[in-house]
């Protein structure tokens, strides 16, 4: 997990960024590791009629409701299949706990802050919202997720689309 | 000291809270030395714990206050608004440094000089004569000097004051006699009193040197020195802080004393900081969850040695649950502490005279809910005396005592908390609300003339609705009714408001007593489990496969009978989208959970019903809040999460569809409508076994006669009857006289003439909504409805009347006939007034609503006089329409109906007055 990268190295000790490497659909996705409180695997997710798309259900985490938002429907991807259960992203916001279903998560990854660069200004405005930058990997692009968008509009997608 | 710091901000809050509820009390009840009493008890220890603490500027800014208070005590100054409004002037700046000690913990910096000053020269300036000459002009501040010298810190003023209250000795002492003997208890010398050692009378705020002294040796100066305590108050093992949350205590039991009714009632309370509760709540909940859990596994062992514990786990639980519900309880008076003063604020500012009534403060609520429910409550008092009541010049205009009265109440009803507010101010403005909610785009012209008052009142709900026609210091400030209708909602209560122009009105609110723990129906649906709370849940009824119920369809509109009413049945498969909604079908089952939506009866078709559950409310997260048909979420004895469904929300579309329908009813004159009201009926039975029902309220008389003296004459049956000749009509086919009895007969009678109708067999009287379920094409039936579980003809009288006077000279073919409004919204009583005003020979047009009545005055359409309902009759002359003919009113109340603008009330029942009054009204006007 040590990928130094030391183009930089006349500035000495390089902030870093940490990122959780989670796969939604075919894109790598990061998730800043300080927004998230766990992962786990998402069990007996009840299905809410009536709530927004975006909303998969409520969980119970070790007594407490947990809100699944499906990742895919707020990044306007294809669903996932029924029998797929992904895994979850924990997060913490004011007094709830939301669970960020993704389609897997990988090993934790450190990057350079400095190494963030934008996001191009032609992609989807509706991915804009919610990318806060990208990552050049040597194969393919990390595009680092902005975990509280993700959630945070979740009651009020109205607005966003 | 943080400690300190806080637990003296947490009191101090309290105590100027009722300080502040108690001069307006006392403000008004000047001569209550008791109020006086408390809140001067309550400053002085304010003052004193501040001098403790070393807050200066609080100390100076309380014992200023403190002062003028002391002058009222001693009755050298008079109690007047000026001087109230000062003290609490002085309060509020004891609020305000308050707030800035919470934040910075610190004093702000600044003095208060310009207040204490007004506040020394409100208490000497004025005090001709009383100032001793060699007194020192300004008060002095030898308590801020006993401040510094304390803070090596023995005790405080506070526990001072305690120490005079515990000595048992008339402050009205003479001078001299106050020497203080080391040990003993100390004379307490009252303000005025003369004090040896100072050589003069002591000045408010100040207390002898000698009960100084004992204070001074009760607390632990040195180890040895100290002699007994005055009393067990302060005990030499105390130390400072000790000392000073005993004050607390003190200080705490007097808070309780509202009335001031005998000494301070200590009570053993431990304050618990809310963390604490909410901590302990979170953990009962999650126990009574485990609980659950193991009852559920344990339901299909038959292992007996673990039955025993089990039971006494889920028993102690439950006692648990009941006691932390308890300590979360709070009296309803706590959040109203707040209202005496804004509504004396706000008679300041307007100039208005306003009386607020609080009952049932003791009635105790969640805290959770009452913390949720201050504001709204809060604010609709501020309405209700901002908007509501009139000045007091407009008042007595209105026959109105100059006084306006507010009054809150509070009570508790099935699981419910009621709290309502009620003014007898000038009432909603119907007109004004209509024109807004036209202006806001709420409503069309056409559904606003469909519209009763109440629902046009309602809007005063709706989102971003304000009529304040200028914004005041008070409301009007972009907050409306909404914000108090959604804060309401969210908890799960409902709010409404009745308003009669000119009455005031009433607005009530129904909230459950606790949010936490609720005991829940789970029910299945399209194999998915819901929980409804039980609170809602009036009874469940089992449909189709066998069962007497059934679910039928009224032009697509599901219905079901229970208990000879229709009751409207939503299906949950349709509300929530999910699998086949109900078929109806005979062999398919399912269960209908009646459900009590706003007051009204609502069916709920579900597959099944699993089990009752207590299941603790967890609330939704912002994704889900604005979907109505959920209250919350929980999870289960099994670990599995379901959603709790909100009877109202399911039920809101259907229930504002019947509300609309029951206007299109009174508007439309269809034969099928509903009478709100109920009607005494007289249950008779002629030609045939099945009962038929006559209005009561249309019979003059009922009478017998014996069989021979029924007389034919011309082909008609008559018989004399006080001097005159009365046709008698059979009811049924025929007359049927039975050898040896007498012959029932109902009496109409109507000025001169009178007609009898002969029945077979009169059975009961009963009182009921008369519901017609079927119109009738049979002359002489108006149609059916079920009355006491029978289907029953119900008779048109009038068709009789007409029968009989068909051949009756032409009462007054001379003159023209005159024509009749008749406004009635209540369709049952137009159908009986109708004929009865055509048989006497009127011309009847009748209304039901008043969009028809507008049409019928568009169309130009001249009448006579006006007959209606006074509410009616109200409107009518309040669109200023046919204001210079007579109204007739006719109620069943019209005792309680004010004849204001009415030309005659009179009863429904009594319809030979109404003839003779309409007889009346028409004679005069022909002379006029």
């Amino acid at each position: 997990m040590s990928s130094q990268h030391s183009d930089n190295s006349g500035l000495g000790a390089e902030a870093m960024n940490e990122y959780v490497s989670v796969r939604i659909g075919d894109q790598l996705f990061g998730a800043p590791v300080d927004a998230i409180r766990e992962v786990f695997a998402p069990q007996s997710v009840t299905h809410v009629p009536l709530a927004p798309d975006e909303v998969a259900g409520l969980l119970n985490l070790r007594g407490r409701i947990v809100t699944a938002i499906d990742a895919r429907r707020r990044l306007g991807l294809t669903p996932r299949e029924k029998t797929e259960t992904g895994m979850a992203l924990g997060v913490e916001r004011g007094n709830e706990i939301f669970g960020l279903i993704v389609d897997s998560v990988g090993e934790v990854l450190r990057r350079p802050r400095s190494e963030l660069e934008p996001v191009p200004a032609h992609v989807d405005a509706r991915w804009r919202s919610m990318v806060k930058g990208v990552h050049r990997l040597e194969k393919e692009l990390l595009a680092v997720l902005d975990v509280s968008a993700v959630i945070g509009t979740a009651g009020q997608t109205n607005k966003a689309a | 000291m943080d400690d300190l710091i806080s637990e003296f901000l947490t009191e101090t809050a309290e105590s100027l809270d009722v300080i502040d509820a108690e001069l307006v009390r006392f403000e008004n009840n000047p001569e209550d030395r008791a109020i006086l009493d408390n809140i001067f008890r309550l400053l002085h220890t304010i003052k004193g714990t501040c001098g403790f603490l070393g807050l200066p500027r609080l100390e100076a800014v309380a014992h200023a206050g403190e002062t003028l208070l002391g002058k009222f005590r001693d009755g050298e100054l008079a109690v007047s608004p000026p001087m109230v409004t000062l003290v609490l002037e002085a309060i509020d700046q004891i609020k305000v440094l308050l707030e800035s000690l919470e934040e910075t913990g610190a004093e702000p910096a600044g003095e208060d000089s310009a207040l204490i000053s007004k506040l020394e020269d409100a208490a000497m300036g004025k005090l001709e004569g009383a100032v001793q000459p060699d007194a020192p002009q300004k008060p002095e501040n030898w308590d801020e000097d006993l401040g510094r010298e304390l803070r090596p810190g023995e005790v405080s003023l506070a526990d001072l004051e305690a120490a005079f209250q515990n000595a048992d000795v008339e402050p009205a002492n003479a001078p001299g006699d106050a020497a203080p003997a080391e040990s003993a208890p100390v004379q307490h010398l009252g303000v005025g009193d003369f004090d040896p050692e100072l050589g003069r009378e002591l000045r408010p705020g100040e207390v002898s040197a000698a009960e100084l002294e004992a204070a001074f040796m009760s607390a632990d100066v040195e180890p040895g020195y100290a002699p007994e305590p005055p009393k067990a108050f302060i005990t030499d093992d105390m130390s400072h802080e000790e000392a000073l949350q005993s004050a607390m205590a003190e200080l705490k039991g007097v808070d309780h004393v509202a009335g001031g009714e005998g000494g301070p009632r200590v009570q053993q309370t431990v304050r618990v900081t809310v963390d604490v509760l909410e901590g302990l709540m979170t953990t009962v909940s999650e126990l009574v969850l485990t609980r659950n859990q193991l009852m559920q596994t344990i339901r299909g062992m038959e292992d007996e040695e673990l039955k025993g514990p089990l039971q006494r786990l889920s028993a102690v639980t439950g006692e648990l649950q009941d006691g932390v519900m308890k300590t979360r309880m709070q009296p309803i008076g706590d959040a109203w502490r707040k209202l005496p003063r804004i509504i004396r604020d706000v008679s300041t500012d307007l100039g208005k005279k306003i009386e607020l009534v609080m009952e049932g403060q003791d009635t105790e609520l969640d805290r959770q809910v009452l913390e949720l429910i201050k504001d709204p409550l809060t604010h609709m008092v501020r309405n209700s005396a901002d908007h509501g009541l009139e000045m007091p010049a407009d008042r007595v205009k209105a026959g109105k005592p100059e006084k306006g009265r507010i009054k809150l109440s509070a009570y508790h009803e099935g699981g419910h908390i009621i709290i309502s507010i009620s003014d007898d101010g000038k009432g909603l403005d119907t007109k004004r609300i209509g024109e807004k909610a036209l202006e806001k785009g709420l409503t069309t012209h056409d559904e606003l003339e469909r519209m009763t008052e109440a629902q046009i009142h309602r809007f005063i709900f709706a989102p971003g609705f304000s009529t304040a026609a200028k914004v005041t210091n008070l409301s009007g400030r972009g907050v409306g009714m909404d914000v108090v209708r959604t804060n309401i909602e969210q908890i799960g209560g409902v709010v409404d408001v009745a308003s009669t122009a000119g009455r005031g009105s009433h607005f009530s609110i129904k909230i459950p007593l606790t949010l936490a723990i609720v005991s829940a129906l789970i029910v299945g649906c399209d194999e998915q489990r819901f929980a409804i709370p039980q609170l809602a849940v009036r009874e469940l009824v089992r449909v189709g496969a066998g069962s007497e119920h059934t679910v039928e369809k009224l032009h697509g509109a599901r219905v079901m009978r229970l208990r000879d009413r229709l009751m409207p049945i939503v299906d949950l498969h349709d509300v929530l989208g999910v699998g086949e909604a109900y078929s109806g079908g005979e062999d398919e089952a399912a269960f209908v959970v009646v459900l009590d939506a706003g007051g009204r009866n609502v069916g709920l078709v579900v597959d099944n019903v699993l089990d009752t559950e207590e299941i603790v409310v967890k609330p939704l997260s912002e994704s889900l809040r604005n979907v109505s048909a959920y209250s919350g979420a929980t999870i289960l004895g099994d670990g599995s999460v379901i959603m709790i469904l909100d009877p109202n929300g399911l039920a809101g579309e259907i229930v504002s569809a019947m509300e609309e329908e029951a206007v299109n009813d009174m508007a439309s004159a269809s034969v099928t409508e509903l009478a709100q009201q109920t009607q005494r009926l007289l249950l008779v039975r002629a030609g045939g076994t099945e009962p038929k029902a006559v209005p009561l309220a249309l019979v003059t008389r009922l009478e017998e006669f014996e069989p021979d003296t029924i007389e034919t004459t011309n082909g008609r049956q008559v018989v004399q009857y006080r001097g005159r000749l009365m046709p008698i009509v059979p009811l049924g086919a025929e007359i049927r006289c039975t050898e040896g009895q007498r012959l029932p007969v109902l009496v109409f009678a109507e000025n001169h003439t009178a007609i009898g109708l002969a029945v077979d067999q009169i059975v009961d009287v009963v009182e009921e909504r008369v519901d017609m379920q079927m119109s009738s094409d049979k002359q002489g039936v108006i149609g059916s409805a079920i009355i006491k579980g029978k289907a029953t003809d119900v008779v048109d009288i009038a068709w009789y009347l007409d029968q009989s006077r068909a051949s009756d000279i032409q009462r007054r073919s001379a003159s023209r006939r005159r024509k009749v409004l008749l406004v009635d919204a209540d369709a049952f009583a137009r159908r009986m007034i109708a004929p009865l005003l055509a048989a006497a020979g009127y011309d009847v047009t009748p209304a039901g609503g008043m969009h028809e009545v507008k049409s019928i005055a568009e169309a130009g359409e001249h009448f006579d006089a006006l007959v209606g309902d006074p509410a009616a009759l109200d409107r009518i002359r309040n669109e200023g329409m046919w204001t210079n003919l007579p109204a007739l009113a006719v109620t069943d109340w019209p005792e309680d109906t004010p004849a204001d603008g009415l030309t005659v009330v009179l009863p429904r029942s009594d319809r030979g007055a109404l003839i003779a009054a309409l007889d009346e009204v028409s004679q005069e006007e022909k002379v006029a």
